[in-house]
């Protein structure tokens, strides 16, 4: 998407992002004058600034939207489909675990800032705040006169209490990001304070802000002890624009418009009505019924997308999705094996693992997996950094990597590997979970008219697959990460020897490592988290990067879009076109 | 299951009378076209590498294309021709419901009858086992099996199996209940016959009607049961091409390729239909002789 | 009699408690650790761990048994590990009416098709009527029940909007919303059972009008319509009550694919995606309810066919 703007376009957005990346780390304030932190509502300038420090500024956030807005009438009732998704298990911000599920918190409950498209941070239970000069204390000014669905008036105590639930490991499962808060207090009624361990750049723009900060969504303390933790988490009672009228399990929510919402502008529906919906057809064929007028919650299946595209009642709109998938190689398995990574590449091409290893990968033709896997929707991968990731994502790769398609060289690798043709070659198992099985059939199809050897398509309920892969008791297994707006989420999290998900359970007497462990890889990334200068901290994340596609740390497949389906007679404004969220508090109908 | 009352006759089947009841099949027009589809079915299964045009999962073709000459059936959403799916999935869809069956019946009827001619406590625990079994339909005790033991071709014969042997128990203990008291039984014991040849040439032989009729409509239900597994993805494994599995494949593009959803299943139908027309005349067989005699 | 009732209540209770207990342990056998899946993302061990003790999950497994055991005879059927940890019996509460409305409304279809078609197949019998009634009825038989239900769907939701495509709608929304979402997975769940239930009039019509009574009332010169229609229809009525033990079995089952097909939350459903989950109570919780059911159903229709002919007696 990036490079379909316009040259000066293009200059300017990157200006604005070296910008934003253009400071003293050491500084508490991150370059920024204390001034710069107030409400109500703070710059553009500021807002990139602290997302950048925190290490979250990605293209993406910089890029214009596409999304028409056309004004609609107010009123009216909207009914939603929430794809891929069997029931809405909990609405309670200190137990939510799935994007799809906060899609719906986020229109019931709200947080204490919010960062619309145009990276503007506005107030929403906020009007206004202030950091001290070392850094490490934030004081918020609430807004007045907001109620609760209840009733109840919004004050500090909801704050602090929220803050509290949300530091006890027995209450909520994000007292992880919270920690480095120690302490909220209330001054008075509309003023509450929080002392931090240390300056955290992300604490504005991720931890109070209504999005992603689910540790700090207000929740209602009347509305809990009124109607307890499970009834809460089904029906919970928030500041947000609109109110939980019914929750049946497994059949869909109620919403409807909260009258007495803080902005009489919003919102415009009267009424809201989100049903789950696990199944493909039924989904498809319920929307273009009519029966629903939205898809939110899991993406829809790629096999989906042509035909709600066909279809000229409906409106797809499209943008960079941030993730990859990829297929990890078991490096302690023959014929594949790999015990160590810490040479050259030309090294490596000796041994014979490491030619079947890379004899796959180069088989495995990228743009014939997604035309037929994705029917064409997704970008080929060759790495964890993706397109969504902007000025950190190049697309060089496609054509340097180790990893690209060349059938000629697969071909001969393999034969040098002591399996020319494939004969002799064992049969690999392909794990994934169920809704994996058509690529990996796929993957197999090509991998037997390429190379001529033999896969069995393995498919396991995602806990089971979970246990395989965090002991490494697989050959080729198909997984992938979503939500990756930082290379620190793609290079950190997976492609690191201490990376969380490295085959944390695995025999580690004998297998050193996981699925992927290079010194010089870890070095890399070790300097990028700490980089503040931005080419070098591309720099540096473009040599990890490459390290892992060439040396081949996994077979990376695709890179998913972000794909959202209405009907044509729902206005979904560019304003609430945020990715991951599906806010509907400016929808209109007709 | 009903009850099953018959006449009790001579137990010995005369050759004449096996005559007669080809006699019998042939008359009933149904039974006819039955075998006939069935047997092509049946032929399919076993010469499929020879028949089909096309190596079932080549993905060499265009995706979704309608049914033509090349491909008279149409192509599916990987590029495999759906003729040759179609016609390798006979033979899986056809040994499951025979394996299923046979491993079911083989199992039941030796159960029953131990249950029956023994009675006592080897009776009372066999038969808490049928009530147990018998207590759940047999989909939600096959999707049980295979969320413990995996997905995969073994996996769903042993779930479907252990469904429906309750029935063949059933039979064969009540068959060997409503003998045990029949005068025969007690003068053959008296004349020295061992447990064994009772149970062999006496008991079997008489249960075997109402089994046989068992056994074609559990082959129906075997092989419509392991389609629906497969088609909520808890059957066998992506690679074998089941009549259910086939559906379950193709089920988000079925508006748009009317040819994956029709002919896999009227397959099923097929199949199973021919067999339920072969049971049903066979039932009114062994109806029929009972009442001329 | 009340002997022979109590012995069969307390064989029921037998049965639904060994099963109840066999399905706890095997559930944890199971392989798949459900809260690692859960946390996945977050990939937060220490957080895993800690919902594993909240949750009592670390225990022992026989504790674990003793501990649930004990609180289901108290009626607590315990809590689903996801979520907001909403308590089985709710789950199961909402779950249930939606299930009873399916299997009961295929039912009374099928009755509407097969009571009529059985009878006036038996009556003419050999004729045009009944050849073309019983291919009807074998094709019913014969065909898939989510081929039908796509079927359906694809005819009457996608291209004749006429109805809805998926879900339930509770009957406190209005009759029209709960008929209208009902029937198309009524109808593909009905079908098959229609069926066979038109074969077993059919045929016990059959083997009732041969009987003596029927000849004796034909010599007698009384009018064989009336005879049939008093006599026989009384006696065709006992296995179509034994079908209602089977009938039960046969509408859960077609219900769990059915309500996958019209993604209707019902207990075949709730059952099935518990599996698939891991959410050990509320399989364990639902399972019960299916088997006290389903026992208990069995238990009158076997009570009740011994009433009607004492001649038929379960051994026991």
């Amino acid at each position: 998407m990036f490079d379909g703007l316009d040259k000066h376009t293009q200059e300017q957005l990157k200006r604005d992002f070296k910008e934003a990346h253009d400071f003293d780390p050491k500084d508490p304030l991150f370059g920024l004058r204390q001034s710069d932190f107030r409400g109500p509502k703070m710059g553009r300038r500021t807002v990139l600034r602290l997302l950048a420090a925190a290490g979250m500024l990605s293209m993406s956030h910089l890029l214009p939207q596409t999304v028409k807005t056309v004004l609609g009438q107010s009123g009216g009732e909207l009914t939603a489909g929430w794809a891929g998704v069997g029931e809405i298990r909990t609405l309670d911000p200190a137990q939510i675990n799935q994007v799809l599920q906060f899609q719906i918190a986020s229109n019931v409950l709200g947080g204490l800032t919010h960062i619309n498209p145009d990276l503007v941070a506005e107030g929403d239970l906020a009007v206004d705040w202030q950091v001290s000069a070392d850094g490490t204390e934030y004081t918020f000014n609430l807004r007045e006169g907001v109620t609760f669905h209840n009733g109840d008036p919004f004050t500090a105590d909801d704050v602090v209490f929220t803050f509290n639930r949300s530091k006890d490991p027995q209450k909520s499962i994000h007292t992880g990001t919270i920690a480095n808060v120690q302490s909220a207090e209330k001054i008075d009624d509309l003023t509450v304070k929080f002392t931090l361990a240390k300056p955290q750049a992300s604490f504005l723009v991720k931890a109070t802000e209504r999005s992603s900060g689910r540790a700090l969504t207000i929740v209602s303390q009347g509305g809990l002890e009124a109607l307890g933790t499970e009834q809460y988490g089904l029906t919970p009672v928030g500041t947000g624009p609109f109110r939980v009228t019914e929750h049946q399990l497994g059949q869909g929510v109620t919403l409807e418009k909260f009258d007495n919402y803080y902005d009489p502008q919003r919102p415009k529906l009267d009424k809201i009505t989100i049903i789950p919906i696990i199944e493909n057809e039924p989904l498809a064929a319920a929307i273009e019924a009519g029966d629903i007028q939205l898809i939110g919650g899991n993406p829809p299946a790629a096999e989906l997308i042509d035909r709600f595209v066909d279809n000229s009642d409906l409106t797809v709109s499209i943008i960079p999705g941030p993730g990859f998938q990829a297929l990890f190689v078991n490096p302690w398995r023959e014929p594949m094996r790999v015990p160590g990574f810490n040479k050259s590449i030309s090294e490596l091409k000796s041994e014979s693992g490491f030619k079947v290893r890379l004899a796959i990968a180069k088989a495995l033709d990228r743009d014939d997996y997604i035309a037929r896997a994705q029917f064409g929707r997704g970008v080929p991968a060759f790495g964890s950094i993706n397109p969504a990731m902007g000025f950190f994502f190049d697309t060089a790769i496609n054509d340097t990597s180790e990893q690209r398609f060349n059938l000629d060289e697969a071909r001969q690798l393999l034969a040098d590997a002591g399996f020319p043709n494939g004969d002799g070659f064992p049969v690999l198992r392909l794990s994934g979970t169920p809704a994996a099985r058509r690529e990996l059939q796929i993957v197999a199809g090509i991998l037997k008219q390429n190379l001529n050897i033999n896969t069995e398509v393995d498919i396991k309920d995602f806990p089971v697959l979970i246990d395989e892969f965090d002991a490494m008791e697989y050959d080729l297994l198909r997984i992938g990460s979503g939500g990756d707006f930082d290379p620190d989420d793609g290079l950190v999290d997976w492609m690191i020897t201490t990376s969380k998900f490295n085959g944390p359970d695995r025999d580690k007497e004998n297998m050193p490592f996981g699925f992927f462990s290079e010194a010089e890889v870890d070095a890399a990334v070790a300097a990028e988290v700490v980089e503040p200068d931005l080419d070098a901290r591309k720099a540096l994340v473009q040599k990890a990067n490459n390290l892992t596609s060439n040396k081949v740390a996994a077979l990376f497949l695709f890179h998913p879009l972000d794909i959202l389906v209405f009907r044509n007679e729902v206005n979904f404004p560019a304003e609430s076109r945020i990715p991951g969220l599906v806010d509907l508090d400016r929808v209109t109908l007709g | 299951m009903a009850q099953i009352t018959t006449e009790l006759k001579t137990p010995t089947l005369a050759k004449a009378s096996r005559l007669r009841w080809l006699g019998y099949l042939w008359r009933d027009k149904k039974a006819v076209i039955g075998l006939f589809v069935l047997s092509l079915f049946v032929l399919s299964a076993i010469f499929a590498p020879w028949i089909a045009p096309y190596d079932p999962n080549a993905m060499d073709f265009q995706m979704l294309l309608a049914p033509s000459m090349d491909h008279p059936l149409g192509v599916d959403d990987l590029g495999r021709d759906l003729l040759s799916r179609i016609i390798h999935g006979a033979r899986v869809s056809i040994f499951v419901g025979l394996s299923t069956v046979g491993i079911a019946l083989v199992i039941g009827v030796f159960l029953g009858i131990l249950a029956g001619y023994f009675g006592g406590w080897i009776d009372t625990i066999i038969m808490r086992y049928i009530d147990l079994v018998w207590a759940f339909p047999n989909f939600i005790i096959a999707v049980y099996l295979v969320a413990v033991f995996g997905t995969g071709l073994e996996n769903v014969i042993i779930a479907i199996a252990l469904a429906y042997l309750d029935d063949f128990a059933r039979i064969a203990r009540g068959m060997v209940l409503s003998i045990r008291e029949q005068d025969f039984v007690a003068s053959a014991k008296s004349m020295g016959a061992s447990s064994l040849r009772i149970m062999r040439v006496h008991l079997f032989p008489n249960a075997l009607a109402p089994i046989i009729v068992t056994a074609t409509v559990s082959i129906a239900n075997a092989i419509l049961a392991e389609a629906g597994l497969s088609f909520l993805g808890l059957g066998v494994k992506p690679t074998t091409p089941t009549w259910g599995l086939i559906l379950s494949d193709a089920r988000s593009f079925f508006t748009r390729a009317w040819w994956l959803a029709v002919f896999p299943g009227m397959a099923i139908m097929l199949t199973v239909l021919s067999i339920n027309f072969l049971g049903d005349a066979l039932r009114d067989i062994f109806d029929v002789r009972e009442y001329q005699d | 009699m009340l002997g022979y009732l109590i012995r069969r209540v307390i064989h029921a209770l037998l049965v639904i408690a060994a099963v109840a207990t066999l399905v706890f342990f095997m559930l944890r056998a199971v392989p798949g650790d459900p809260l690692r899946a859960m946390l996945f993302e977050i990939g937060d061990a220490e957080a895993v761990e800690a919902l594993r003790t909240k949750l009592g999950l670390d225990q022992p497994m026989y504790v674990q048994y003793v501990i649930w055991f004990g609180h289901v005879l108290q009626g607590d059927l315990g809590n689903s590990i996801y979520g907001s940890r909403v308590s089985v019996s709710r789950i199961i509460t909402e779950a249930f009416p939606r299930t009873i409305s399916l299997a009961g409304f295929a039912f009374i279809i099928a009755l509407l098709l097969a009571v009529p078609a059985g009878i006036v197949s038996a009556i003419r019998k050999h004729s045009i009527f009944d050849h073309v009634f019983t291919f009807i009825a074998f094709l019913g038989l014969s065909m898939p029940d989510f081929w039908v239900a796509i079927i359906l769907i694809i005819i009457f939701a996608v291209n004749l909007h006429w109805l809805p495509a998926i879900g339930y709608a509770d009957i406190s929304k209005g009759f029209w919303p709960w008929f209208s979402h009902l029937i198309l997975p009524a109808i593909a769940i009905g079908t098959a059972f229609s069926a066979i239930l038109a074969r077993m009039i059919r045929s016990a019509l059959l083997e009732v009008m041969k009987s003596d009574f029927i000849r004796t009332a034909r010599a007698k010169g009384l009018d064989e319509n009336l005879v049939i229609f008093k006599h026989a229809l009384r006696n065709a009525a006992i296995p179509v009550i034994t079908v209602l033990g089977i009938a039960i079995a046969l509408l859960m089952s077609g219900a769990v694919i059915v309500e996958n097909v019209f993604s209707i939350k019902g207990l075949g459903r709730t059952l099935i995606q518990g599996i698939l989950n891991r959410d050990y109570p509320v399989v364990q919780g639902a399972i019960l309810v299916v088997s006290v059911i389903f026992v208990f159903a069995n238990l009158l229709v076997d009570v009740f066919y011994t009433l009607v002919d004492p001649r038929i007696r379960y051994e026991e």
